[in-house]
C-alpha cells in the first residue's frame, strides 16, 4: 500500500466522496419541504409545531454532517469528528442558556409590552381634582 | 501482551513513519481549516443567540416584526438553489476522486452558477424588504435578523470567488497537491453552509409563520 504523491487526489480524503451527496440533497430538501408543509398547514399548536421543526432541523444536519462532512468514526475522520461533538453543546447552551435568560428576564420586567406601546401617555385623573 | 505493547509503542513502527513523511500535508490542513470553520459556526451560535434574545415582539419597536419580513417560501426557494449548488460541488468531488480534471471543473463551474442564484433570489428579498421600509437600523429586532442574513449571505460571496479561483488554478495548474487540499477545504466550507442554512431556515424563517 504506497501513498503516492504524484495523484494527490487518490488521498484517503478526496476518496471519501461518493453518492452520500446525493441522499444528503433529497433527504435535505424532503425534510425542509416537509417543515414548510407543517407550519404552513398548522397542523399542530404553535409550541408542538416549534418542537416538531427543531427535530426536524436537527435531523437534517445530522444527516448532513454524515453525508457531506463524512463525521464518521473512520481512522481519516475520528478528529473531525470529535471537534464537532466537542461543538455542539457550545453551540446549544450558547443559544439556549441565552435565550432562557432573556426570557425570563422579558417576563419579569416587561409585563404587557402592547399596552406600554399603545397607550397614550397622558396621566388619567379624576374629574375635578 | 505486554511484549507485544512495547513493541507497537515503537514511533518509528507507526504508519505516518512508515509512509515515507513525516507528516500527511492534506490531512493536517483539512483538520486545521475544520477547526477554523468550528470557530466560524461559533460566529453563528452568537448571532442566533442574539436574534433569540432581540426576537421578542417588543424588540421591533412598533416596526414590522418576524410575520412581515421573514418569509418562508422565499426562503424554501433559497434552500433548493443552496442545496442544489452543495449538490453540484459533491459531485465535482466525484469526479476529483477519479482525476477527471474536467469533470471537476465541470461541477465547480455548475456549483458557481446555482450559487449565484442563491444570492439573487435572496439579494432581492432583501432589497423587496428595504423598500417597505424593513431597515436595519429600524429596531433591534431588524438589527438582529440582517445581520444574519448579510452574515449567511458574505459566505455564500466568499464562497463563489474562492469557486472562482479554484476554477483558474484548476484549469491551469491541475491537480496538485496544493489545489486538491484547497478543493477539499473548500467542500468543507461550501458543504458547512448547508447544514448552517438548515438552522437559518428553520429558525429565523419558519419562525416568521409560527408566532
Amino acid at each position: 500500500m504506497t501513498h503516492t504523491t504524484d495523484n494527490a487526489w487518490e488521498h484517503p480524503e478526496v476518496q471519501l466522496a461518493g453518492g452520500g451527496y446525493i441522499v444528503a440533497f433529497v433527504v435535505g430538501l424532503a425534510l425542509m419541504g416537509l417543515s414548510l408543509w407543517m407550519v404552513r398547514g398548522h397542523v399542530f399548536a404553535p409550541t408542538g409545531l416549534a418542537v416538531a421543526i427543531s427535530a426536524l432541523a436537527a435531523v437534517a444536519a445530522f444527516v448532513q454532517c454524515v453525508l457531506l462532512l463524512h463525521m464518521t468514526v473512520s481512522r481519516t475522520q475520528v478528529w473531525q469528528t470529535v471537534a464537532l461533538v466537542l461543538f455542539i453543546p457550545l453551540f446549544v447552551i450558547t443559544i439556549g442558556l441565552t435565550s432562557w435568560m432573556f426570557h425570563g428576564l422579558y417576563r419579569r420586567t416587561m409585563m404587557m409590552p402592547a399596552t406600554h406601546v399603545a397607550r397614550p401617555a397622558t396621566p388619567t385623573r379624576p374629574r375635578g381634582a | 501482551m505486554s511484549v507485544t505493547t512495547s513493541s507497537t509503542l515503537d514511533a518509528k513502527g507507526s504508519p505516518m513513519w512508515s509512509s515515507g513523511h513525516g507528516h500527511d500535508v492534506i490531512s493536517t490542513k483539512t483538520l486545521g481549516f475544520w477547526l477554523y470553520m468550528l470557530s466560524d459556526a461559533m460566529m453563528f451560535t452568537a448571532l442566533f443567540a442574539a436574534y433569540a434574545v432581540l426576537g421578542h415582539a417588543f424588540n421591533a419597536a412598533g416596526g414590522p416584526w418576524v410575520r412581515a419580513v421573514a418569509h418562508a417560501g422565499v426562503a424554501f426557494q433559497e434552500t433548493y438553489w443552496l442545496f442544489g449548488s452543495v449538490l453540484a460541488y459533491g459531485l465535482a468531488m466525484m469526479a476529483l476522486k477519479k482525476g477527471n480534471r474536467g469533470g471537476v471543473l465541470l461541477g465547480i463551474a455548475a456549483a458557481l452558477v446555482i450559487a449565484l442564484g442563491f444570492l439573487a433570489v435572496d439579494g432581492r428579498e432583501v432589497l423587496d424588504l428595504f423598500r417597505m421600509g424593513a431597515l436595519p437600523e429600524r429596531s433591534g429586532f431588524l438589527s438582529a435578523f440582517f445581520t444574519l442574513v448579510f452574515y449567511h449571505g458574505l459566505h455564500v460571496v466568499v464562497g463563489i470567488a474562492w469557486m472562482a479561483v479554484m476554477l483558474v488554478q484548476v484549469a491551469s495548474v491541475g491537480l496538485t497537491e496544493k489545489v486538491v487540499y484547497r478543493l477539499l477545504n473548500l467542500r468543507l466550507f461550501w458543504h458547512f453552509q448547508a447544514v448552517m442554512w438548515v438552522f437559518m431556515f428553520t429558525f429565523l424563517y419558519l419562525r416568521g409563520a409560527i408566532v
